[in-house]
């Protein structure tokens, strides 16, 4: 959707969100347009799976229309609340797949032409990293990711997380270390054989 | 000097991949989530009250429907009752705080009652 699409271009979501809860006709198209996209993006990254992605960013959009006739504009930004939602569906997810590793069906796929090959390795890498979320505490997980795989700040994911900053700087390092070492034992199989990035 | 963890080098460099990854919703999903709100949004309309309907029809459904009206109509029969015949505790009650009693009787119980009675004092 372009800015001339929008009618309600310059309003906040929070707005729009109200005009959908009093039966607005285009307030759902102009919310999907602007938050669908960084909801299923974020889903893609902890999941590191576009259909189970697409499923949790499904949900999540259903939660926020639910809700809308309860928002009060005075408490959250949508976007704090959508990333809450998104990263609490995320986790519900990976603790069902402990102890399932998905990784060698990835790997089969590689049929040796390079591009296919490095397309396929930057997947197995990404199945890999939510495998290894999958292994970690949900907080960890949840603030980890939010860090480094959403690019949040300390403060919002403290306000994301109701948690204090110094909770999110506990979170994330240690998370961030048991990520790593998780990550170790694969790194022979995700091109990581010479302990220098690619 | 800094010791660099390669184990969190090598992590930094799959973060990086991940943040690059660029994900759209396909036509599917968004027709998906599109259906799913509408679907809500019109489990909201009900509790709205439809203009077109009239004051008397809003009304209605403000106060709860016929079983609420049905309520309403005894409540005001038996204040009417009340008003008209009071029992005598209510009586009692009333002289008590006025000071005398006063009692006008619209049912005419007296075979002798005329109202030229009245009139003559």
């Amino acid at each position: 959707m372009t800015r001339s699409d929008d009618p309600f271009a310059g309003v906040p979501d929070a707005a729009v969100l109200v005009a959908f809860a009093n039966g607005d006709g285009q307030a759902a198209r102009v919310l999907t347009a602007r938050l669908l996209p960084r909801v299923l993006a974020q889903a893609t990254r902890m999941l590191g799976n576009v259909a189970e992605a697409e499923d949790v960013a499904q949900d999540a959009m259903i939660r926020l229309w639910k809700m809308a006739p309860d928002w009060r504009q005075d408490t959250a930004q949508v976007s704090t609340w959508l990333y809450r939602v998104v990263a609490n569906l995320c986790t519900d997810r990976l603790r069902k797949r402990r102890g399932a590793v998905s990784l060698d069906q990835v790997a089969e796929a590689l049929d040796g032409s390079p591009s296919a090959a490095a397309q396929m390795q930057t997947k197995a890498r990404m199945m890999a990293l939510s495998d290894a979320l999958a292994q970690l505490p949900d907080r960890q997980a949840q603030a980890v990711a939010l860090r480094h795989l959403e690019g949040v700040s300390n403060p919002e994911i403290a306000q994301i997380m109701d948690i204090s900053v110094r909770s999110v700087e506990s979170l994330t390092a240690r998370g961030k270390r048991a990520l790593a070492a998780l990550m170790a034992g694969r790194k022979a199989e995700l091109g990581y054989d010479d302990d220098q990035p690619e | 000097m800094t010791m660099t963890n390669p184990n969190e080098d090598n992590l930094d460099d799959i973060f990086a991949q991940a943040r690059a990854v660029q994900v759209t919703p396909d036509d599917d999903l968004v027709a998906r989530v599109l259906a799913d709100a509408a679907a809500v949004q019109a489990g909201f309309t009900p509790v709205a009250v439809n203009p077109s309907s009239g004051f008397w029809a809003g009304l209605m459904e403000a106060i709860g429907g016929w079983p609420a009206l049905g309520g309403l109509a005894t409540a005001t029969v038996a204040g009417l009752w009340i008003g008209v015949a009071p029992p005598a505790s209510v009586a009692d009650l009333t002289a008590s705080y006025l000071g005398d009693e006063v009692s006008v009787s619209l049912f005419a119980t007296d075979p002798g009652f005329d109202i030229g009675e009245m009139v003559d004092g």
